[in-house]
């Protein structure tokens, strides 16, 4: 391994740096929101170009930022952090999440009090989750996911007169509390199993474990407190308050950002080169010796069924949903059980579709949440009927929206079905090694639900082509702004995210085939 | 041949730029001035499709043996050890090789050529935009189909041929006649598809999943590698009944676009649609995707014998099955259509045999002989407004041009010595001539065949008797029929040069490198000449016997007590065979669907509200615990971290116990 070098960290650095001048912008008097938009957007993307570069994408290999001998190392027994691919693949994907929510939250009214703070903790948050990616200590993981939860929870209320977002925050801040504090004691229980907190130490079982049932109860804790950032039910129910009641944009950059890191840390923890579920060889320390014990099935199944039970109640939940943002809140729950289809598994393939997914879902739901945040701005309601004859009024963004719905049906030329096929026949795959024949039904659960789903996307579809609009709605925005009442922030992440939405859906190999590689090695070195 | 290297990489740009003349005409066209400025369009983009098609042709004549393969992976997933073990592709790709060459000249200058002669055809229709946007798509899904490098995407464009055909058959779908003809041409077509679909399963799970076939996977089905087929030594070697039944599925895709017996109702029904569709589609090239897909089946993936014995059996009925009805129809486009069939299953009778270069070459020549009979049939159409070959006649002197092209299109039908017709068509029976040891039932249909000569040679010249020799029109209130203007005459000029000569083609030492391979050009032994000498002389005999019937104005009445009245009713009726499936339709599969329809209503979609009602109100059960309140939502999680771990301690291990260790 290379000498430690403060380099590698410059995309972290980016973000912490943009973070502290926005603060200090404020400070000084800036009161102009495009100030501090225009510092995060580009350290957002001057971060997710090197990310990118450090993936190994040649044309920008001038920017990279680690030595390629770092990545996919793995981490020493001492180590805080490691590099992997897949985790530098997730960079990737919360640096696109916080780009477009920034970009878009550029066309937010120019005085709009609080600028500051959104944009500070935005980059703040971001950065958590920047360091989630690369963790190789649990205590590291949570304090990291920590900075992200505070962030978050201070962002949802930042408008400081809206009641329903200051609700929302308290709500997301105690139950966030709660699964902080379960996690915590899930690791301290796992620390008194093992005798160390450091990923790689728990899974080879250097410490040597004294209480496979020990073991077992810090990890359910742990399941539990990460669930909580996944949206798994039952761990949820703040999810659809939090998402509707926060201002749309952070509720975007919620369901497209943050989410995703749950699920990494839920990666880290346990498939990935750190894997704490086997405990490999027989260890003795002192007189007792212990065999090994592998945890696999039992984290599996249970993965698995909570998969099941997240993605089915998510779905069945949003069919009845007459408000727009509740019912996007709960598609967003029954995503997240996808991409625990994913986790259960464990393979290379599996991974890498749960990625793709998971990238997929940036562009689909951030992009959903942000047109809902424009349309809203024209003053249209927050019903999902308000929302008659869009497709009509204004064809571009009826378009734009239409595709992100249809890319969360999984309709193919869509990257969400390209994700969603790969995903579940990874599944099928998999069941076919012996004893693993579940992950078949895992496949079937996922199948009927993406069924269940389309009734109620098409159902928004229906609303916006098939019914005339109404006169009253203020759909067509100013007179004389080419935007339709837009702005030009808002358009050109709405057009990034349908971009992104269609050319992975038309043409995914180039992406997933880095996806696939980043997630062999990921578990190969896990193995 | 360096600059052909490159010139090849770009052989995506063949359906790319009806591609663009697609979407300027779609999009654009109903908003231009004046509505032949998109048919322009289109036909200035079918020109650049054409001059590139040929110039790829030419690169590969000169270089003979040349496969490039361009292709890009869409997906590439990882496959199991039971299946797919090297993993699984799916690939979009370019092939050039020889008779993809050859098809891109068929396909292009015979789509060009329609499309330009259109231009003045379709003047006064007002779907014009409509017209040229379908006319590029088809010739889109065409390009793409002969230049798929793999069976995947090969199925793809096939089934956009299917969508256009539907598309341009039922173009007047005002017309109840051609809304229920294009119908029935995507439904009888649909037939083939299913089982070819089946087929194109049934080679991936033979050949993927045994050992030297595992890379066939990865590569995304390929045909080839390099100049070899993909599967290489597995090709033909193999003679397993699933085998078989593949090769089968693969007969009955072809003989549903290609017409062939029993599949055949549709495309004489299919004249519904403009002349020049019918004559892009329903001679020159859609039903030549049948002929194409057997041929590549033969060279790529291989038939058994036994496969072989039904292609013969197939070709060689079809032949003769589809000139007898020819005999006695009096609509100028039905002739013609008949007679397509009949060809097409000269096609398949060679393929059949062993000889798909062969069969190739006779889709050459039938392509532009065929294209010339349809554009003429279409301008005599164009002028006196009718089809109705015993309303017709002396049209010889009003439209001159017209009636020298439908006559050479004629001759080379019927095999005169030295048009186009004739080399390729003495070339399919000298080939299964050549086989008849095989098998002793290639006899018969070796002597379907040869009859069918006969048949055709007196059909084609019957109805061009009927339509342009005599004196005067037998209807004297038919319209006074002339030659029709450049941009129809240019087109039939092309394929009237091409109907004549094109069989020649084949003597050139580089064109006939496009179909490498025994008997192409034709060799003339000693037994061959012998059946060369017969089947002319039935082709001269057919000419001269419709001569006395029908020529000079004559019309030929058969005595109305004749017993031969019974077998011209059958013929008429098309020998029931669209009776017998409407009968079917009608009493198996409408009582099926009535069946079906009671169990859909009240069986399934009963169910279907039943479980909608249940999940809304689980939906609305679950709803209420979605109560605003934290400590409810605490509650949740404390609940779920109980539930965790009572699985996890408790119910985990006793499944894993019940099941045997898991």
């Amino acid at each position: 391994m290379d000498p430690v070098s403060w380099t590698w960290f410059l995309p972290e650095a980016f973000l912490l740096g943009a973070a502290l001048l926005v603060f200090l912008l404020d400070v000084l008097g800036v009161e102009k929101l495009e100030a501090f938009g225009a510092v995060a957007v580009g350290a957002t993307a001057l971060s997710l170009l090197a990310v990118v570069a450090d993936l190994g994408f040649t044309p920008l290999s001038f920017l990279s930022t680690l030595p390629p001998s770092v990545v996919d190392s793995g981490g020493g027994a001492t180590s805080l952090y490691a590099f992997s691919s897949l985790g530098l693949v997730f960079q990737g994907v919360f640096l696109s999440s916080a780009l477009l929510v920034s970009l878009a939250s550029l066309s937010r009214p120019s005085h709009e009090k609080g600028a500051a703070v959104f944009y500070g903790l935005l980059l703040m948050a971001t950065l958590g989750m920047m360091l989630v990616a690369v963790s190789a200590d649990l205590i590291f993981l949570l304090l990291a996911i920590e900075v992200t939860g505070i962030a978050t929870y201070l962002m949802v209320g930042y408008t400081r007169k809206d009641a329903r977002g200051l609700e929302a925050a308290m709500k997301f801040y105690i139950i966030g509390a709660l699964s902080t504090a379960l996690s915590f004691f899930g690791a301290s229980l796992l620390f008194g199993a093992f005798g160390s907190t450091n990923l790689l130490v728990l899974s080879q079982g250097l410490g040597g474990i004294s209480n496979h049932s020990l073991a077992l109860v810090g990890y359910a804790f742990l399941i539990v407190g990460l669930g909580f950032k996944v949206t798994l039910v039952p761990f949820h129910a703040w999810a659809v308050d939090v998402y509707d009641g926060a201002p749309t944009d952070v509720s975007a950059f919620l369901a497209g950002g943050t989410k995703k890191m749950g699920v990494f840390a839920f990666f880290l923890v346990f498939i990935g080169p750190l894997s704490i579920l086997t405990v490999r060889a027989v260890n003795c320390t002192g007189t007792v010796c212990i065999a090994p014990y592998d945890f696999r099935p039992t984290v599996e199944l249970t993965l698995g069924l909570l998969a099941i039970v997240t993605m089915t109640l998510g779905n069945v939940l949003a069919l009845l949903q007459k408000e727009m943002k509740r019912m996007l809140a709960y598609s967003s729950i029954s995503q997240a059980g996808y991409m625990m289809i994913g986790i259960a598994i464990g393979t290379a393939p599996a991974l890498a579709g749960a990625t793709l997914q998971i990238l997929a879902h940036v562009f689909m739901k951030a992009g959903a949440f942000l047109v809902v945040a424009g349309v809203s701005a024209l003053g249209v309601g927050p019903l999902i009927a308000q929302y008659r004859g869009l497709g009509q009024r204004r064809p571009y963004l009826g378009v734009a929206f239409a595709l992100m719905l249809l890319s969360l049906a999984g309709i193919p030329l869509t990257v969400g079905f390209v994700s969603k096929f790969i995903l579940f026949s990874a599944a099928v795959q998999a069941s076919t090694v012996a004893g693993q024949s579940f992950f078949f039904w895992l496949a079937v659960a996922g199948l009927l639900n993406s069924a269940l789903s389309v009734f109620y996307y098409a159902r928004v579809l229906k609303v916006m082509y098939m019914e005339s609009p109404d006169a009253s709605v203020p759909l067509d925005g100013p007179a004389g702004d080419p935007t339709g009442g837009l702005g030009y922030g808002r358009s050109a992440a709405i057009l990034l995210a349908v971009v992104a939405i269609v050319a992975l859906g038309v043409y995914p190999q180039p992406v997933f085939s880095a996806i696939q590689a980043a997630a062999t090695h990921f578990v190969a070195s896990g193995a | 041949m360096g600059a052909f290297d490159s010139l090849f990489q770009w052989a995506f740009l063949v359906p790319l730029f009806p591609l663009l003349g697609l979407v300027i005409v779609g999009f654009f066209g109903d908003r231009m001035k004046k509505a032949e400025f998109g048919g322009w369009v289109a036909v200035a983009f079918s020109g650049m499709a054409m001059v590139l098609g040929v110039l790829i042709a030419v690169g590969e004549a000169l270089t003979p043996g040349r496969y490039t393969d361009v292709s890009y992976a869409w997906l590439t997933l990882p496959g199991t050890q039971s299946v797919f073990s090297n993993g699984f592709s799916l690939v979009m790709g370019t092939l050039v090789d020889p008779i993809s060459a050859l098809m891109l000249i068929v396909v292009n200058v015979v789509g060009f050529l329609v499309m330009l002669y259109s231009i003045e055809y379709m003047h006064h229709d007002k779907g014009l935009p409509r017209y040229y946007a379908e006319l590029s798509l088809f010739l889109v899904a065409m390009n793409g189909l002969i230049l798929s490098d793999n069976l995947l995407e090969f199925f793809l464009f096939w089934e956009l041929v299917g969508v256009c055909s539907y598309f341009l058959i039922g173009f007047y779908y005002e017309k109840p006649s051609a809304a229920s003809a294009a119908k029935e041409a995507f439904l009888v077509t649909r037939v083939g598809d299913v089982l070819f679909l089946l087929g194109i399963f049934i080679y991936f799970a033979t050949y993927a999943t045994s050992g030297g076939g595992a890379g066939w996977a990865a590569s995304g089905f390929k045909f080839t590698t390099g100049s070899t087929p993909f599967l290489g030594s597995l090709v033909g070697s193999a003679s397993s009944p699933t085998l078989t039944i593949a090769g089968l599925m693969m007969l009955a895709g072809a003989a549903g676009k290609s017409a062939q017996f029993p599949l055949d109702v549709w495309l004489p029904d299919a004249m519904e649609g403009p002349t020049t569709v019918s004559a892009l589609i329903h001679a020159a090239t859609m039903v030549a995707a049948g002929v194409y897909l057997l041929a590549v089946v033969s060279l790529f993936l291989g038939f058994t014998a036994d496969d072989r014995l039904a292609i013969v059996a197939v070709g060689g009925f079809t032949t003769i099955w589809a000139a007898s009805m020819a005999v006695v129809n009096t609509d100028i486009k039905r002739v013609v259509a008949y007679s397509t069939i009949s060809q097409l299953g000269y096609m398949v009778l060679a393929v059949g045999a062993g000889f798909a270069m062969v069969g190739l070459y006779h889709l050459f020549t039938h392509a532009f002989f065929k294209a010339l009979l349809f554009l003429a049939a279409g301008a005599v159409i164009h002028a006196v407004g009718t089809q109705d070959l015993l309303k017709m006649g002396g049209l010889g002197k009003s439209m001159r041009i017209t009636s020298i092209a439908f006559l050479i299109g004629a001759l080379s039908l019927s095999g005169f010595p030295g048009f186009a017709g004739f080399w390729s068509k003495d070339d399919v029976l000298a080939s299964v001539y050549s086989q008849v040891g095989a098998h002793p039932l290639y006899w018969p249909f070796l002597l379907c065949a040869l009859a069918t000569v006969f048949l055709t040679a007196y059909y084609i010249f019957r109805a061009w008797f009927l339509a342009f020799s005599g004196d005067h029109p037998r209807d004297p209130t038919l319209p006074h029929g002339h030659d029709a203007p450049w941009a129809m005459r240019l087109p039939l000029l092309v394929l009237s040069v091409l109907a004549a000569v094109a069989g020649l083609f084949a003597f050139l030492p580089s064109f006939s490198s496009l179909l490498p391979g025994a008997n192409v050009p034709p060799v003339y032994g000693s037994t061959d000449l012998v059946l060369t000498a017969v089947s002319a002389g039935l082709g001269l005999g057919g000419i001269g016997v419709a001569y006395v019937m029908w020529g000079n104005g004559r019309v030929f009445q058969l005595p109305s007590g004749s017993p031969l009245q019974g077998a011209r009713t059958v013929l008429l009726r098309r020998y029931y065979m669209k009776d017998a499936y409407d009968w079917i339709g009608l009493h198996g599969v409408y009582r099926l669907a009535r069946a079906a329809d009671f169990v859909d209503q009240f069986v399934i979609d009963g169910s279907i509200r039943g479980i909608e009602r249940a999940f809304s109100s689980l939906s609305n059960g679950m709803r209420r615990l979605q109560t605003g309140v934290v400590s409810d939502y605490a509650a949740y999680v404390v609940t779920g971290l109980v539930g965790v771990l009572l699985f996890f301690l408790f119910v985990a291990p006793w499944i894993f116990r019940t099941m045997g260790g898991g």
